[in-house]
């Protein structure tokens, strides 16, 4: 990697939201530029140039011409780094592929749904190699920087693995299943610190699903918690669509 | 005792040269910028760390020596640490916490023959009482060494190896699990080896250090050859974050193989249900 | 024994004295049935008979994440960091402030923890009698009902007023004494002190093991081997930490640091981690110590239940309840488990 790296965002379907959250590093950001060349991030600036060395990738796959497009960054790229949960693990894109292609498209484009190529949203290492994932929906901004200097200091940052729980009992949280709510944590991938939860809601998945996570087991939590199966297949599928067949 | 001495603080040191050993495996040469010697004994471990990516243990493979105070660790690419530390420059700074642990009780060898097995990175240590063992010579009895490698590639240290064998006081034995074409000796896993060497079981002490599997199969074979638990010495491998006893990662049942470890007496971890 | 009555009017003005000295945690509902220590400001109200304080102590001497160095990338200098507020918890029940001496031993053994020190010589710790029993307690029968050292005031209420207040240290006395002389103790309270540890202790007897404590270490190790126990039991194990992270004796710990946004200082930190994580024994290159849930399942119980008594003479449980509570696969009860290894071979032991 040369000294002075350059950096190119692109998206795919998404919101945009993680790179807003890169954004809103404000002034942060330039200390993290002196060591960066950012070449191509649309929500700065509206020059852009096609040579980079790490590309971050936001958004889902959703349409056949999309893959020739992320494996062309690929090729440039010496590192891709994908950012946010339709980047990582499909996201909420994935909940049309709980419904049938002619129902979704019919939804969405009506009328000109015949002009409109779309196929099972997937997230981007469904089709190119990715070094490194920046989990989230959206993605927190410090662990963004984190993981960029980590990167310029010769180093892939990888997320915990351990579920959310972890940084729930450290924020100090109640547990939401004693409060009798239906809580992802206990399956989900950590490194968020638990910021949902500390705010009063649950955890919904959006790091998808922790390496070692034990789903059986969390079904049977549900179940005994006197979830119903319905409950929490709402739950499932809001993040975890692309992990499990049969949600 | 209360003081305001932390553990945690590394030391400098700097990087004096390196060398490559094979394609991901490097040994390298530091000096503390204290100009003081590591003091350490052989089998001890330190903390190495490279700020902004971390820090992390590794086994220091020279011998202790009172003629200069350089000392040597022999890294594999496996990490980031390790791979920060094969993209130093000779004259870059490192951290330096320790030397920690257990370490092969020399004093206790004197007049004993000695059996060495290494399996692959674990000559890396074992090189560290070796080499003393070779510094005090007259002090030891007959030495062996059985080296087992992966491949031929894989093979560390080959020149030093190569001159040692040529010594009259010292059996050197290597072997291959893999070979290529060029390899023309021993193959198979180390302890093919076991057949081939002759040594006094009554006077021989026995320090192995390989992978985790290894160990099994060796404290067998000198079983088989009557060497009692009590003179098996083994080095093993878990990962020290703290160095001092307190972060619970390297606990083998109830013993910290930082502060106990990482050099034991066999007989001091037959017990142990998560040791082997 | 030294022991003065305080009445409860008083306690707001020794509140007060306190906090302008130190920072005061007391005990509070915080929601229906769930309590924690909360920094006292005069509105906080104190549940004096609170029955667990939902997260453990040791995250005031040994925080969740806390810096430990500080580096400089260009000149390769690191120095300590060692933060300790000043702080007093008030309100800390028996079977707490024992795992906070177990936690001042194990800091202390062979290289001693400088961060926590510094922390805990920062602390007073004042006891309080509980009054109430968690219903996932069972402390009564691990040793910690009582404790006879950890603490600088310990605090029974004798009545719905007054207070019976044992002192156990100089600095405690002195500080009970800040707004002035305070009343020595009758036989007739200490007798009424005495009869309300009594009560709960009746109380908490209700959740006990079937057996002396003291055995714990035999048995567990005898069970060390029986592999199909500890993999049915850690079945719908998560994996996800939650008894160890709530136990207030458990103080394993991860390193990790972050370069400044400059890349040129930055700092190292400690976080808490756990045993029952998957990657915890892991080494370099991928190999794996305790690979499955059921050995990591099984190594909490032999800590808890041989290891930690093996250093100290005492079990690693103190019976609080809280994992109990914290696991949501409900497989983390160490009485239902030593008890059930009791079942099974009391006749051998």
């Amino acid at each position: 990697m040369p000294a002075k790296p350059k950096v190119a965002f692109f998206d795919f379907a998404g919101c945009e939201g993680d790179q807003l959250q890169v954004a809103n590093l404000e002034e942060r950001l330039l200390d993290l530029v002196s060591h960066i060349d950012i070449v191509r991030f649309r929500e700065i600036k509206t020059e852009k140039r096609d040579n980079y060395d790490i590309a971050f990738v936001e958004g889902s796959i959703t349409r056949p011409e999309d893959e020739p497009r992320i494996r062309e960054i690929r090729e440039n790229a010496k590192i891709l780094v994908a950012i946010g949960a339709c980047a990582t693990i499909g996201g909420i894109n994935c909940l049309k592929n709980f419904i049938n292609e002619s129902e979704y498209k019919a939804t969405v484009y009506g009328d000109f749904s015949r002009w409109y190529s779309t196929y099972a949203a997937r997230p981007v290492s469904a089709v190119v190699k990715v070094d490194m994932d920046i989990h989230g929906c959206p993605i927190d901004k410090n662990e963004f920087a984190r993981a960029v200097k980590e990167l310029l200091l010769g180093k892939i940052y990888s997320p915990p693995k351990y579920p959310v729980c972890v940084e729930c009992k450290m924020a100090g949280n109640i547990c939401r299943f004693e409060q009798g709510r239906l809580c992802l944590g206990i399956v989900t991938r950590a490194g968020c610190g638990a910021c949902c939860v500390n705010e009063g809601s649950v955890c919904w998945g959006c790091r998808g699903i922790a390496p070692d996570a034990n789903m059986d087991a969390a079904g049977q939590v549900m179940d005994e918690h006197g979830f119903t199966w319905l409950e929490a297949q709402d739950h499932l599928r809001l993040y975890f669509g692309c992990n499990i067949n049969k949600l | 005792m209360k003081s305001d001495f932390s553990h945690y603080v590394p030391r400098p040191a700097t990087l004096v040269a390196k060398k490559e050993l094979n394609e991901l495996v490097t040994l390298f040469e530091f000096v503390l910028d204290s100009g003081k010697p590591l003091a350490h004994r052989p089998g001890q471990f330190i903390q190495v760390s490279i700020y902004g990516v971390g820090e992390a243990p590794f086994s220091v493979s020279s011998p202790p020596r009172t003629d200069h105070n350089n000392f040597e660790l022999v890294v594999r690419r496996i990490g980031s640490v390790t791979n920060s530390l094969h993209a130093l420059q000779t004259g870059a700074k490192i951290g330096i916490r320790g030397p920690y642990g257990s370490y092969f009780p020399m004093q206790k060898f004197v007049g004993q023959d000695f059996l060495f097995v290494a399996g692959g990175l674990g000559y890396i240590p074992i090189r560290s009482v070796l080499h003393y063992m070779l510094r005090h010579r007259d002090e030891f009895g007959e030495i062996t060494v059985l080296v087992g490698t992966r491949n031929p590639q894989e093979r560390i240290f080959t020149d030093q190896l190569a001159e040692i064998s040529r010594r009259k006081d010292v059996q050197v034995l290597e072997t291959v699990d893999v070979p290529d074409d060029k390899w023309k000796g021993n193959v198979g896993v180390i302890t093919t080896l076991f057949p081939k060497i002759r040594i006094n079981t009554d006077t021989t002490s026995v320090a192995t250090i390989g992978p985790p599997v290894m160990y099994k199969f060796v404290i067998q074979e000198c079983t088989r050859l009557g060497i009692p638990q009590n003179r098996i010495y083994l080095s093993l491998e878990r990962h020290m974050k703290c160095g001092v006893g307190k972060c619970g990662h390297c606990q083998i049942n109830g013993v910290n193989c930082c502060l106990d470890g990482p050099v034991f007496c066999y007989t001091d971890i037959a017990g142990l249900g998560e040791a082997l | 024994m030294i022991a003065y009555t305080i009445y409860l009017p008083q306690t707001r003005e020794l509140l007060k004295n306190w906090a302008t000295e130190l920072n005061v945690y007391v005990p509070t509902m915080v929601e229906d049935g769930f309590y924690e220590f909360r920094p006292w400001n005069g509105q906080v109200e104190i549940a004096w008979d609170y029955d667990l304080c939902y997260t453990t102590l040791k995250r005031f001497f040994l925080p969740p994440r806390e810096e430990i160095i500080s580096f400089d990338m260009k000149k390769y200098a690191a120095s300590p960091v060692i933060e300790a507020p000043k702080q007093l918890l008030f309100g800390v029940h028996p079977y707490d402030i024992k795992a906070i001496n177990q936690l001042d031993q194990l800091m202390e053994m062979d290289n001693p923890d400088v961060n926590y020190q510094a922390r805990r010589d920062n602390t007073l710790i004042f006891g309080l009698e509980p009054v109430h029993v968690a219903e996932t307690a069972f402390w009564s029968s691990m040793g910690a009902a009582s404790v006879d050292f950890g603490y600088d005031l310990y605090w029974t209420r004798i009545s719905p007023g007054a207070f019976f207040v044992q002192v156990g240290s100089a600095r405690g006395e002195e500080m009970l004494k800040v707004g002035g002389p305070v009343e020595k103790s009758s036989v007739a309270q200490k007798e009424a002190a005495r009869r309300a540890h009594l009560k709960v202790l009746a109380e908490a007897q209700k959740h006990s093991l079937k057996y002396d404590w003291q055995k714990t270490p035999e048995l567990v190790n005898k069970f060390f081997n029986n592999q199909v126990f500890w993999r049915e039991r850690s079945q719908t194990c998560l994996s996800c930490g939650s008894c160890v992270l709530v136990c207030p004796t458990c103080y394993c710990f991860d390193v990790k640091e972050e370069a400044d946004d400059l890349l040129q200082k930055g700092s190292r930190y400690r976080q808490w981690d756990g045993c029952m994580l998957k990657g915890f024994a892991e080494i370099a290159g991928g190999h794996n110590f305790r690979e499955t849930a059921w050995e990591r399942y099984r190594h909490r119980y032999m800590r808890k239940g041989k290891y930690i008594y093996d250093k100290l003479g005492e079990l690693g449980c103190i019976g609080c309840g809280r994992c109990v509570k914290a696991c949501t696969a409900r497989i983390a009860n160490p009485r239902a488990v030593y008890n059930e290894i009791w079942e099974a071979i009391k006749n051998e032991v």
